[in-house]
């Protein structure tokens, strides 16, 4: 069971690092993450949504119902603990 | 090829670190350690992502200046200055997933020991079998 764990460990970070060679360097100002989106949240934020901060404009502006989801995440998950650890309930 | 690795080694450190917490999920006995292993696996994931958003050359936190006083628009943003907003909006997502998913792991685990009173995966096994 440990060889095969650290077999399969071996296998896929090896398939991770051949994905990486393809990677942009590490602090590439033109690379892919940094150019498209990212640069339209950064010139428009301030005029858009009046919040120096882009990661909050983004996150509760631009991607508001991503927000609600979470908060949907979050609901499911504390509903969940509830329903597991309450006590006293017929078994 | 020095600048290639020197280039690209915090990918192939987020790469190791997340397969230990593979290898922790994989074989570790305890479900605890298991639960150990996930949280690093989803903190490499998480440094990985941070790891994208840096640009060299003196950049601070996606944090405007002259923001403040409602003047501001008229500056011309610079966005060689500021990180990448994004991926830091995308990992604190993550981030509520992944204390989501350790509470109601964490909540499943105390089931598990108030029923067979041991987090060991084989005997929590020995005991389903013997009924």
């Amino acid at each position: 069971m440990k060889t095969l764990s650290v077999i399969t460990g071996v296998l896929v970070g090896a398939g991770l690092i051949y994905g990486t060679l393809d990677m942009p360097k590490w602090g590439d100002p033109h690379s892919a993450a940094s150019t498209h989106v990212s640069a339209y949240y950064l010139h428009h934020s301030l005029e858009q949504t009046a919040t120096p901060n882009v990661v909050t404009s983004v996150l509760a502006d631009y991607r508001g119902y991503d927000t609600l989801g979470e908060t949907t995440v979050i609901f499911t998950a504390g509903m969940a603990c509830i329903l597991l650890l309450r006590r006293g309930r017929s078994k | 090829m020095f600048e290639f690795v020197v280039s690209h080694y915090n990918y192939w450190a987020y790469v190791g670190l997340m397969m230990i917490g593979f290898y922790a999920m994989m074989a570790k006995k305890n479900l605890i350690k298991k639960i150990i292993g996930m949280n690093i696996f989803q903190s490499a994931i998480i440094l990985f992502y941070i790891s994208t958003s840096v640009k060299k050359g003196g950049v601070t936190v996606p944090i405007l200046e002259h923001g403040h006083g409602g003047h501001g628009a008229h500056h011309a943003v610079n966005i060689m200055q500021y990180a990448n907003p994004l991926p830091h909006v995308l990992m604190l997502t993550a981030i509520v997933v992944m204390v989501a998913t350790l509470g109601v792991a964490v909540a499943v685990c105390i089931m598990i020991y108030r029923r067979y009173n041991t987090l060991e995966e084989d005997e929590i096994i020995m005991s389903i079998k013997r009924g």
